[in-house]
């Protein structure tokens, strides 16, 4: 078995870049998931009051 | 329905297209996607010098030695497929996986005595994925030298290992 | 909304596809986050090291998720592009749109971490190999499917056509898929195949097996979660165009 130098570096920036991305992506769609909530949440109570309104 | 069904079968029929239009494609560049040459077929049409290729093979057990030629220390080990073996020549550092049993690459030309001058040295590992320890107890008890061919099959290196253990 | 007795259209109902995605997300979620903390921690500290490759061995058990969900949502892409093209589906091309940037993101990191595995083990970051290029391929698939998607002013046109090219790059995932054993190629061939043994340690196998489940419940519950969002970003817009053209009607009149 000859010896093999080390190669942590590249290890690292494998599971970093893997996990970060996955981190990002995840993340990501939760908050825009929870902000395009928020905001057909108000676009539809805005049509009710328009519509309440208009009868 | 009849629409649905009818677009149905427009796709089915452009995707029967496309796969054997990239099935007879690929057929037609079949050489070229081959990404190394073996040595047998090297020994038997061997390419003119000008021409750089891939050689691909196991570096033969025993082979390696280092060889000056004009000063500089030079790689020379032998590449063979089982049925032919070519000599490479190879000034440089060679990668860490190297060893004797190893399958390479090799990038270069075929000279004309038959030899091969390579300006780059690749390890290729094969698909087995074995434990340090369990590699290093295969050896230890002979059951199989690395240098010689592939590693016994995967189920087997539990009950391998394991008699020795027992017993 | 017409009643749609389907089995097929039923999932296709924006409302129905809610229901389960609201069901199914915390389970996606946490059973993601639970098998890669295992599979992760398993497969860096605990599995062994391979007899000839070392401690990177370890980037496979990243490398070949990527690799399996990069394949698996551009069959998703191509599923859509069908549903999208014969059965006119609306919610098929919501998801085409949502499913295609998650895919490229797997197809890019399959590539970055498979060049660095390729560069110690190797020698080379990067080869014209026929298992390389194909995946290149794909990768660049993603990048023309986001492309076309977007391009058109008229949504329904962009759809189309991503949906065409998404069914013609399907042709690639079979040269992917046996580009190791059609060719001689630097990449070695698959070491889990449907047919044979794994050529691999059960003690490699495992940690491979529980990141590659983690990864593929954290894909799905992304993806789940940006088409529910895809969904209500799209009735917000319905809903603003409607009051807009009542606005409109009521200042006319």
């Amino acid at each position: 078995m000859m010896h093999l130098p080390n190669h942590w570096p590249y290890i690292a920036a494998s599971y970093g870049l893997t996990l970060g991305c996955s981190l990002v992506l995840g993340v990501g769609a939760a908050l825009r998931l929870r902000k395009s909530k928020a905001r057909l949440a108000a676009v539809e109570g805005h049509a009710r009051r328009r519509e309440r309104s208009a009868s | 329905m009849t629409r649905k069904t009818r677009r149905l079968w427009i796709v089915i029929a452009c995707l029967a297209c496309v796969g054997s239009a990239a099935a007879l494609t690929l057929r037609a560049f079949s050489s070229n996607i081959v990404f190394f040459m073996a040595p047998s077929q090297v020994k038997a049409n061997p390419p003119s010098p000008d021409r750089t290729i891939r050689l691909g093979g196991m570096v033969m057990a025993g082979s390696l030695h280092r060889i000056n030629e004009n000063g500089t220390p030079v790689n020379a080990f032998e590449v063979t497929d089982g049925q032919a073996a070519v000599e490479v020549h190879y000034t440089g550092i060679l990668p860490d996986l190297f060893r004797e049993g190893q399958s390479v690459v090799a990038l270069g030309t075929v000279q004309k005595n038959g030899g091969f001058t390579a300006s780059e040295v690749l390890a290729k590992h094969d698909e087995t994925y074995m434990p340090k320890e369990v590699a290093d107890e295969l050896k230890r008890t002979g059951k199989w030298d690395p240098r010689f061919g592939k590693a016994p099959d995967a189920s087997s290196w539990d009950t391998m290992t394991a008699k020795k253990a027992g017993g | 909304m017409r009643p749609t007795p389907n089995l097929l259209h039923r999932y296709a109902n924006p409302g129905q596809f809610l229901r389960l995605a609201h069901a199914l997300l915390p389970w996606l979620s946490s059973g993601a986050i639970l098998f890669l903390i295992v599979g992760v921690i398993w497969g860096l500290f605990i599995a062994p090291a391979d007899w000839q490759q070392g401690d990177t061995v370890r980037i496979m058990y990243v490398h070949v998720p990527m690799a399996w969900l990069a394949s698996s949502c551009y069959l998703g892409l191509a599923v859509c592009g069908v549903l999208s093209l014969v059965w006119r589906h609306p919610l098929a091309d919501l998801a085409a749109i949502e499913i295609g940037p998650v895919g490229a993101c797997a197809a890019a990191l399959c590539l970055i971490t498979g060049s660095l595995w390729g560069e110690p083990m190797w020698g080379t970051w990067w080869v014209w190999d026929a298992r390389l290029t194909s995946m290149l391929v794909l990768f660049f698939l993603y990048l023309g499917h986001i492309a076309l998607i977007r391009a058109f002013d008229e949504p329904a046109r962009g759809q189309r056509a991503a949906a065409i090219l998404a069914l013609a790059g399907v042709i690639d995932l079979p040269i992917i898929k046996f580009s190791v054993q059609w060719w001689n190629t630097l990449h070695q061939p698959d070491s889990i195949t449907l047919t044979g043994a794994p050529t691999m340690s059960m003690m490699m196998l495992w940690p491979l097996l529980i990141c590659t489940i983690g990864f593929t419940l954290g894909v799905a519950a992304v993806i789940f979660t940006r088409l529910s969002a895809a969904i209500h970003e799209s009735r917000a817009r319905q809903l603003l165009a409607r009051s807009r053209l009542d606005r409109r009607d009521s200042q006319v009149a």
